[in-house]
């Protein structure tokens, strides 16, 4: 019985429902009517009776025809009460049936789009009855899924673009190295360049690796109260020697004691990334700002450069993975495309924030980290 | 020296590079020929491949252990987990490196594993007519004394202990910079900060000592690499 029920559909089950209320309230009802009106007749009876009590009757007796009357009105009632119960489970599960066919309607569209089609979108033929408001959810989880897909396909080309042009210039080499005998000097350059790109290689390999652990989740960090203008400063001492090679100076202007409960590492990863970044793109004898300071129960670095800035257009996605402006300069400079990434990742997995704006010339690159809870 | 390594190709790379280096090598290709030969024979140190057909490289090195054979092992790996790297050392590992690695790194690491225990009372390093004094911190390049600058000092001090040997970026990066990680930014600093020592060391040019090894790194020595 359950095995049926559950079996059954919607449509079945809501008529059946439907049905069995129906019968009851029904059976009730012609119940209380019944027993009402033969109160009434016995009643009636009972006062003709005392009217009567003087002459003499002309009917014979009173008694058996108000109990033939009642049994016809029982006949009725009970005669009745099928055909109304059926009629009207049939008219409910036409009613259910034209009620939840859109349903069935969104079901068969839904099933046509698979990850080859996530652009298809269901028809909503009613905003706003119920069945209009679960389309809207569904299709708005269908945009949700297409962008991420998106996403991970453009990544997997981009990837791949990564990791096959070293390939290749690898391979060139070496085939170009062994069609006829060359000096040991040339030899020996010709080894020197592929072991360049297997070093980009392997560069590329563990961002890549670094950055999937982030999104599976599996990196422990282990967080101790970090100054943050102290960690900057660390960093741009390491970095000066760029700066002075092109004859730029970085101005720290960093608060006192700006403590946040961070994992010391990941997060110098991120500064180093973004103050390299400035030292790179900014042109030579400018000045590079780095402030670090307090905002509400927030600490917030930015690094101010007066390079060329990034248009609006590219600012969404400069922190994405392999996402360059200029494929060819980035790509002289050394850079495997990622460090923006991880930056954002490291930034993010502190519960943070990156961003970058500019207004005119340079760039701003804001790092926001919520700062430790003084216990 | 034993080289435990299934990967035939990797075994022969770093058989020939231990002989160029002048060690006597030994090559297992399995894990239990591994085994055996750890066993049998005594060597100065085991170069162990820890994913290995048959007997894994965490099996071999725990038994070695157990049966009280303390020859120096160091573990390759290809998994860089922390985990791993832990378990092997607490194993009895004494150092470990992550592939794909570099060959002078592998080499360094050899050499400071079969250093061990013998004092390192190193007060002076020399190089031709180049000398460093450790404890007056004083470079002395023939009559001309170096002015350097603390960064530089140990650079050129790291490059004198490795004299003769490359040195890669990674190694620098980890050993002068005390930078736990790899990252792009410290090879451009590196390499800004060669070019700045060997103007200092190699101003005469009459004898070069500092030259690069393209797609390797650095070499101190006092002929062409």
């Amino acid at each position: 019985m359950s095995d049926w029920w559950s079996g059954a559909s919607i449509r079945v089950r809501l008529t059946t429902w439907y049905t069995a209320v129906l019968a009851l309230m029904l059976v009730i009802y012609a119940g209380v009517t019944f027993f009402a009106v033969r109160h009434e007749f016995h009643e009636q009876l009972e006062d003709q009776l005392h009217a009567d009590a003087g002459g003499q009757d002309a009917e014979a007796n009173p008694e058996a025809r108000v109990e033939q009357e009642l049994r016809e009105i029982l006949l009725v009632l009970v005669v009745g009460f099928p055909p109304i119960v059926v009629l009207a489970g049939v008219g409910g599960y036409v009613l259910a049936r034209r009620a939840l066919q859109p349903i069935d309607h969104l079901g068969a569209e839904a099933r046509r789009i698979n990850a080859e089609r996530l652009h298809e979108r269901l028809s909503v033929p009613n905003k706003r009855d119920e069945i209009g408001r679960l389309a809207a959810v569904i299709n708005d989880t269908l945009a949700r899924l297409e962008s991420s897909f998106q996403q991970l396909r453009r990544f997997t080309a981009d990837a791949s673009h990564e990791l096959r042009t070293p390939l290749s210039v690898i391979r060139g080499i070496g085939e170009m190295n062994l069609r006829e005998t060359r000096t040991p000097a040339e030899y020996k350059d010709a080894m020197g360049s592929m072991l360049e790109e297997v070093d980009r290689l392997t560069r590329v390999v563990d961002s890549l690796l670094q950055l999937s652990r982030g999104d599976a989740g599996t990196v422990k960090l282990s967080r101790e109260a970090v100054d943050l203008g102290q960690l900057t400063r660390d960093v741009v001492a390491s970095l000066s020697i760029l700066a002075e090679e092109r004859q730029q100076r970085v101005h720290v202007d960093a608060a006192d004691n700006v403590l946040i409960f961070a994992d010391r590492l990941v997060l110098r990863d991120a500064i180093t990334n973004v103050i390299d970044n400035a030292i790179k793109y900014g042109p030579h004898q400018s000045t590079i700002d780095v402030r670090v300071h307090r905002d509400g129960d927030h600490a917030e670095l930015s690094v101010v450069d007066e390079g060329p800035g990034i248009p609006p257009e590219h600012r969404e996605r400069i922190f994405d993975r392999f996402y360059r402006i200029d494929e060819g300069r980035s790509r002289e400079l050394g850079g495997t495309g990622l460090g923006l990434a991880i930056a954002r990742w490291a930034v993010e997995t502190h519960g943070g924030h990156i961003s970058v704006d500019g207004t005119g010339r340079g760039s701003v690159f804001r790092v926001v980290v919520p700062l430790a809870v003084s216990s | 020296m034993l080289v435990v390594e299934d990967e035939r190709k990797l075994a022969h790379v770093l058989s020939s590079a231990l002989e160029a280096e002048h060690y006597e090598v030994v090559v297992a290709t399995t894990g239990e020929d591994g085994f055996y030969r750890a066993n049998a024979e005594v060597f100065d140190l085991i170069v162990l491949d820890l994913m290995l057909p048959g007997r894994s490289g965490l099996e071999i090195l725990q038994t070695l252990r157990q049966r009280h054979i303390h020859t120096p092992v160091l573990i390759l790996t290809a998994r860089d987990g922390v985990d791993d790297r832990v378990l092997g050392l607490d194993l009895g590992a004494d150092d470990y490196l992550v592939k794909p690695f570099a060959l002078p790194e592998l080499l360094a690491r050899i050499r400071a594993l079969l250093r061990r225990g013998r004092p390192a009372d190193v007060l002076r390093l020399k190089a031709a007519d180049l000398d460093l004094d450790l404890v007056a911190r004083r470079v002395v390049r023939g009559e001309r004394v170096l002015d350097l600058t603390g960064r530089e000092f140990e650079l050129l001090e790291y490059l004198l202990r490795h004299q003769g040997h490359h040195v890669s970026r990674e190694m620098l990066a980890r050993d002068v910079w005390k930078e736990p990680r790899r990252a792009t930014p410290i090879d451009n600093v590196i390499d800004v900060q060669m070019t700045r020592l060997r103007k200092k060391v190699d101003a005469d040019g009459t004898l070069r000592l500092i030259h690069t090894v393209r797609g390797v790194g650095f070499v101190l020595q006092e002929g062409e690499p």
